[in-house]
């Protein structure tokens, strides 16, 4: 077992203060202290090599999760062990064999070409030559680098620097990756290259990685299980497949005619919508082998295409599901 | 480890170079506050003028090579959550700030030696006659007192996992080592009480002391009691820096991100 995690709990004290001046005054005298429970009885395993994803609406506690893991927070009880490490004991070996890349803190020198902080990483996780060049030629070709390597870091762009922090991160061939929002901010075509980029890793390298991402195309092309949470508590852990299945007991039947008939559809299953030359159908699963065969039947129809529904809105319900629970 | 500490040294030295206005400013900046305390002692003691001549260029000199401006930066990163990416890596993150020091002390060496050697010619009071023993012993405490000035405001830098905008607590500080680091005035013109208090604080050891040495206005005893006293505060200091970094890391919020 790469990843477990058994009944983690992380409290944070917060201080509260009303909008105004004098509530900014009276907190000279008076602090009011608020306790935020951010991850609450956390428990889950990951296998080595598995990639999972890690996720939950914004607060959910999913960062503050893979701080802890990462070492970088004490939780406030419970354990966590990574590859038999104890992450918060701040052992240099733990940190020789992971990453944490988070998609909006730069490990990369800001001033100066993002080589310089390679070859930073190199002495630092004591890299021997052959591997460090072996690696990043595989990384620079992988992730189109050269021509980013000797430019300053805050002249590149987003994208190109979140490039460069994959790099970084990986120089050292972690067994264990923490990917948290690597694709933020990116653009459709980088955050295809990106994904592409981890699941080729993944299955080369046989590395455990955990991944939190708000865009749920990471999601669905990278994490064939998904770990759920919301107020820092498991929603859900298992197969995301399973998961669709169980929210979204019905699909999206596309049906494409050269004129869209004015009737009502409803003998066919719920309309989704309509649009010229195209009306979208939600029909329960079990029923889509019948309602695909009766409309090819009874209208011109030019294309049928079967869908799930978009992982948003599975995912979506998924958090509504507990909350009203 | 010497790999590891080559490479930051190396990357420092790359980095100092892509501040370039920034680091002339370091260099000569702080030439301006002993110059003008100089010349208001002049004014006052006109007859004096050589020894404090002398007093304020060691000032100028040891002050730039003990400078520690680590509280600002390490009050920057925790707060603002880029302090958790020295955590992660697998060496200690004061390593980075010593391998920093060194090259922008190193760079404060080449310009303000030769500008002293050049300034001598024109002000005899500068020519030092020192023989190799002195030298050391100037060295040394020069050593200690840049030891001390960088480890307290390191361990101030790291309140910054209890505190926000911690360089307010240290700028308090800063105020009173002013008068007792010898900044104001030599030590022989601060009130006896002051003199006094001033050998059981820190602030001393880390420029006035050094001075002391180089200009001779400590001997014998003394100069024994000096050193004795520089290395108690670099032993308190390095319990200090280790006390606050293990209860840091435990208190870490790792904010951001």
């Amino acid at each position: 077992m790469s990843i477990v995690v058994d009944h983690l709990n992380k409290q944070f004290k917060v201080h509260v203060r009303q909008a105004g001046w004098l509530d900014a005054f009276r907190s000279i005298f008076k602090r009011e202290y608020q306790i935020v429970e951010a991850v609450n009885n956390l428990s889950f395993t990951i296998q080595s090599g598995e990639i999972v994803g890690f996720l939950g609406p914004n607060g959910a506690g999913k960062t503050t999760a893979m701080k802890m893991l990462a070492g970088l927070l004490h939780p406030t009880s419970g354990a966590i062990t990574v590859e038999g490490f104890i992450p918060q004991e701040q052992k240099a070996e733990y940190k020789k064999m992971m990453s944490l890349v988070m998609g909006q803190k730069s490990q990369l020198i800001w001033d100066i070409p993002p080589m310089e902080t390679f070859l930073v990483n190199k002495a630092i996780y004591e890299i021997d030559d052959n591997s460090f060049n072996k690696t990043l030629d595989e990384l620079v070709a992988l992730l189109e680098l050269e021509p980013l390597l000797n430019k300053p870091t805050r002249s590149l762009s987003l994208g190109q620097r979140m490039k460069c922090e994959l790099a970084a991160a990986l120089l050292h061939r972690p067994k264990v990756l923490f990917l948290d929002e690597p694709t933020i901010g990116l653009d459709v075509d980088t955050q295809e290259k990106v994904r592409r980029f981890i699941a080729n890793y993944n299955r080369e390298h046989k590395t455990t990685i955990l991944l939190t991402s708000h865009y749920m195309g990471d999601v669905t092309a990278l994490c064939k299980r998904v770990i759920i949470i919301n107020h820092g508590k498991l929603l859900y852990d298992g197969d995301l497949d399973v998961l669709t299945e169980k929210l979204t007991p019905y699909k999206l039947l596309e049906v494409h005619l050269p004129t869209l008939p004015n009737q009502s559809w409803e003998t066919y299953g719920e309309v989704d919508s309509i649009e010229e030359g195209k009306v979208t159908l939600r029909i329960p699963r079990e029923r889509i082998r019948e309602v695909s065969a009766r409309l090819l039947q009874e209208f011109p129809v030019h294309d049928l295409n079967i869908q799930d529904p978009p992982m948003e809105e599975v995912i979506t319900l998924a958090f509504q599901e507990k909350s009203h629970g | 480890m010497v790999k590891k500490f080559m490479a930051l040294l190396r990357m420092k030295y790359i980095e100092m170079f892509a501040y370039q206005w920034a680091t002339l400013a370091w260099s000569t900046g702080a030439m301006v506050q002993p110059i003008i305390t100089m010349m208001v002692w002049i004014n006052i003691y006109e007859t004096e003028m050589e020894s404090f001549i002398l007093y304020f260029s060691t000032l100028i000199l040891v002050e730039r090579l003990t400078a520690a401006w680590d509280v600002w930066d390490l009050d920057r990163d925790i707060r603002e959550g880029s302090f958790s990416n020295y955590i992660l890596r697998p060496i200690h993150p004061i390593h980075w700030a010593i391998a920093e020091n060194i090259i922008y002390k190193g760079l404060f060496l080449v310009v303000l030696v030769p500008a002293w050697l050049v300034s001598s010619f024109f002000l005899p009071s500068l020519q030092l006659h020192l023989n190799g023993w002195e030298w050391m012993l100037f060295i040394s405490a020069l050593l200690l007192g840049g030891g001390i000035r960088f480890m307290f405001s390191y361990s101030c830098g790291l309140l910054g996992f209890w505190i926000n905008k911690v360089t307010a607590v240290y700028a308090m500080f800063e105020g009173i080592s002013l008068f007792f680091s010898g900044r104001i005035a030599p030590f022989s013109l601060l009130p006896p009480i002051m003199q006094d208090i001033s050998l059981y604080l820190p602030f001393r050891y880390m420029i006035g002391f050094p001075i002391e040495v180089i200009t001779g206005s400590v001997k014998g005893a003394d100069l024994g009691y000096g050193f004795l006293g520089a290395f108690i505060w670099v032993l308190i200091f390095m319990g200090i820096l280790g006390f606050l970094w293990h209860a840091g890391l435990k208190k870490n919020q790792a904010v951001g991100g």
